[in-house]
């Protein structure tokens, strides 16, 4: 704050610090950290590693603790502890929120935008500084709580501290957090990783695909315009599964499915299944226009990245097509080859990641084009030595919520 | 096919409910109604659960993952929560209002004929998934009706015979809410976290959860210390509903849409 408002506005800047000189001092952080955006051009994302973050965090809470239990008196503490800088910056960190969720975080062609650095708002200046003084209230509310301790404060102590500690183990960490993807190729041993920014990176132990699996679920049937090309029957929404034997009904047309072939190629007049890379799902329909009762018989098929697609023409509108199916379930079978020569076993899935040597090992994607042939499975390795203390702060947080639910609310309790 | 049976299972619990409201509203006048009411809502809400039921079974996975979905689980919850609140505040106005707004998401749904989709990908086949979207319905069902609360309040305070039970019924609710929609975005990170290898990636479903989070708490934090001031918290609790319809239906809508991994499948 520059001392002429200080000086033109005492009464206003008179002890204790209502909302208007909370919203005034969040203003004004915010005006510092984009003026900061404006003129500090530095391409270099600001972010703290180990063991400065550590550091970091130490120095910061004991300054809290200090400043709590030694300069409570002042000014400037008084105003952090109390409700107006709460809900002011509560209040502000809201509002930069919400520009990330109207403005796309990515490279934008706007100048306004680009200059006031509002497409990646986690990183802009603003944001941190109301960020910090966020985090800075809520510590020193924390500490102020816990000295006071009272069994009626536990379920506030539970939900503060629980986000306090998530929220600064989340920013600090994210220095510490490493992401790589790693490509393995089935019958084949690789422990060259790529971070985000296309760096190789060494692992520690190597990853052998032995087999990668899909499963998928049966195509869907669909009513496609002849002249656009889209599908015509619901809005695309509400499209049927193949499965033999079922009978589905699409504007005045009876389709029934007499036959499935998840694998197959055609010979001549019929389809035949095979066990063949490529060799895409068929069907054999029946089709019956209700209004002058022609009846069709066709095979048809989604087709592969081998073989074409088959679809049935029905009328001079519509044809019946066959949708390429859609994945149920995707899974890995590798070995880990440790450099002390161990080799372990497991089956990554999505939703089933496998812990190693603080790597968490996640299967992320496949060779989309080749669909269930793919011999390329994706892995995602993560390390991040914070997760502990952000699961502190969550698991704090979830008990605080079963608190809050349980004793309800205390205005209405006393009152 | 269940869904295809669903008008014949709207319209049933519809005019149950309907005839129930009719007999609720005679019960201002007539004590004794008031039971027949509670009978008939009951009716209608058991064919509800046995139509959800049959639907889960039928579909073969958690029917929670399109917006029509989440319609029908909305029209579930109302009622179980216009029935607590009667039972703990006696406000009958309350469950009129749950129920009629659960006969609103029948209709919307009536209107929109849903998917019969089984296929569910990958990602979503987790044991967080039903956690995750129950406990989030149930605390907007909740935080919904907290808003209705706020409307009553706003007319009241407007017609000069606002009743502070009114704004203490809104802060009730609202902590249940509040508690829940905590409980929905933790799970939501933990099972991220299982799923994508972070529990928090800015995703704009996540931005809209988070401000919904924010606007909630800023009205905790202002009714905790200015129980006076009925009309600024009124004011604050009607923006934070804002908030959370922009983020259950808005965010598909805004510039920021196609970078969701949460954005309702439209196929």
């Amino acid at each position: 704050m520059n001392d002429n408002n200080l000086k033109i506005q005492r009464n206003l800047w008179e002890s204790p610090w209502g909302y208007i000189e909370s919203f005034f001092i969040g203003f004004g952080l915010l005006l510092t950290g984009l003026f900061l955006e404006v003129f500090v051009t530095s391409d270099t994302v600001f972010t703290l590693k180990y063991p400065n973050n550590v550091i970091f965090l130490a120095a910061y809470i004991l300054l809290l603790f200090v400043a709590y239990k030694w300069f409570s008196t002042s000014q400037l503490i008084r105003w952090l502890t109390k409700v107006p800088a709460s809900i002011s910056s509560i209040t502000l960190v809201t509002f930069l929120v919400m520009i990330m969720g109207i403005i796309p975080q990515v490279p934008s062609n706007n100048n306004i935008i680009n200059n006031l650095g509002l497409n990646h708002i986690t990183t802009n200046w603003a944001f941190i500084l109301i960020i910090f003084q966020f985090l800075t209230c809520l510590g020193l509310i924390s500490i102020k709580r816990i000295l006071q301790f009272k069994w009626e404060n536990f379920g506030f102590i539970l939900n503060h501290v629980g986000l306090f500690l998530a929220l600064i183990a989340g920013i600090l960490g994210t220095g510490d957090l490493q992401r790589l993807s790693l490509n393995v190729y089935e019958n084949k041993p690789n422990w060259i990783a790529t971070d985000a920014q296309r760096n190789e990176v060494e692992l520690p132990f190597a990853i052998y695909l032995k087999d990668f699996l899909i499963e998928e679920y049966n195509p869907k049937l669909a009513l496609v315009d002849n002249s656009t090309g889209s599908i015509a029957h619901n809005d695309g929404k509400n499209l049927y599964l193949v499965e033999k034997g079922e009978t589905y009904y699409f504007n005045n047309f009876e389709v029934k499915i007499e036959d499935f072939l998840p694998n197959a190629i055609r010979f001549g007049m019929r389809y035949e299944s095979v066990n063949e890379i490529g060799s895409p799902p068929a069907a054999y329909i029946t089709v019956k226009n209700t209004e002058n009762d022609s009846i069709q018989n066709a095979w048809i098929s989604s087709g592969s990245f081998r073989y074409p697609y088959e679809s049935l023409k029905i009328s001079d509108t519509y044809s019946m097509v066959m949708t390429i199916p859609e994945v149920k379930k995707f899974s890995s079978d590798i070995d880990i080859l440790t450099k002390e020569g161990e080799r372990i076993s497991t089956v990554l899935e999505v939703n089933k990641a496998f812990k190693y040597k603080g790597w968490k090992i996640y299967q992320l994607s496949y060779d989309d084009k080749m669909g269930k042939w793919s011999n390329l499975s994706v892995l995602e390795l993560v390390k991040d030595p914070w997760l502990p203390l952000i699961y502190i702060g969550i698991f704090m947080m979830i008990a605080g919520a079963v608190y809050m639910f349980w004793t309800g609310n205390k205005i209405t309790k006393n009152a | 096919m269940t869904w295809i049976d669903f008008p014949l299972y709207s319209s049933i619990i519809v005019i149950l409910w309907i005839i129930g409201l009719i007999f609720l509203a005679v019960s201002y006048k007539k004590k004794m109604v008031f039971k027949i009411a509670t009978a008939l809502f009951l009716m209608g809400w058991a064919v509800l659960i046995l139509f959800v039921v049959k639907l889960w079974v039928e579909l073969d996975r958690p029917p929670m993952r399109t917006l029509g979905e989440t319609r029908l689980w909305y029209a579930t919850f109302l009622p179980l929560i216009g029935f607590v609140t009667y039972i703990r505040w006696k406000y009958k106005w309350f469950l009129a209002y749950s129920i009629a707004m659960a006969s609103m998401f029948l209709a919307i749904n009536y209107l929109n004929p849903e998917t019969y989709s089984k296929t569910l990908m990958p990602a979503l086949q987790s044991p967080w998934f039903i956690p995750h979207v129950l406990v989030y319905l149930f605390s907007y069902a909740v935080l919904a009706a907290s808003s209705i609360v706020a409307i009553k309040g706003w007319y009241h305070s407007y017609k000069g015979n606002f009743n502070i039970e009114t704004l203490k019924l809104a802060d009730n609710l609202v902590y249940i809410g509040f508690a829940f929609l905590t409980l929905g975005l933790l799970f939501g990170a933990l099972w991220a976290k299982e799923a994508w290898g972070h529990y928090w990636t800015w995703d704009p479903k996540e931005v809209w959860a988070f401000l919904t989070w924010m606007g909630y708490l800023i009205y905790i934090h202002y009714r905790y210390f200015h129980s006076q001031k009925t009309t600024q918290a009124l004011t604050i609790l009607a923006l934070a509903f804002v908030v959370l319809l922009v983020c259950w239906f808005g965010v598909n809508y805004l510039p920021v849409a196609n970078t969701s991994v949460h954005t309702y499948t439209q196929y």
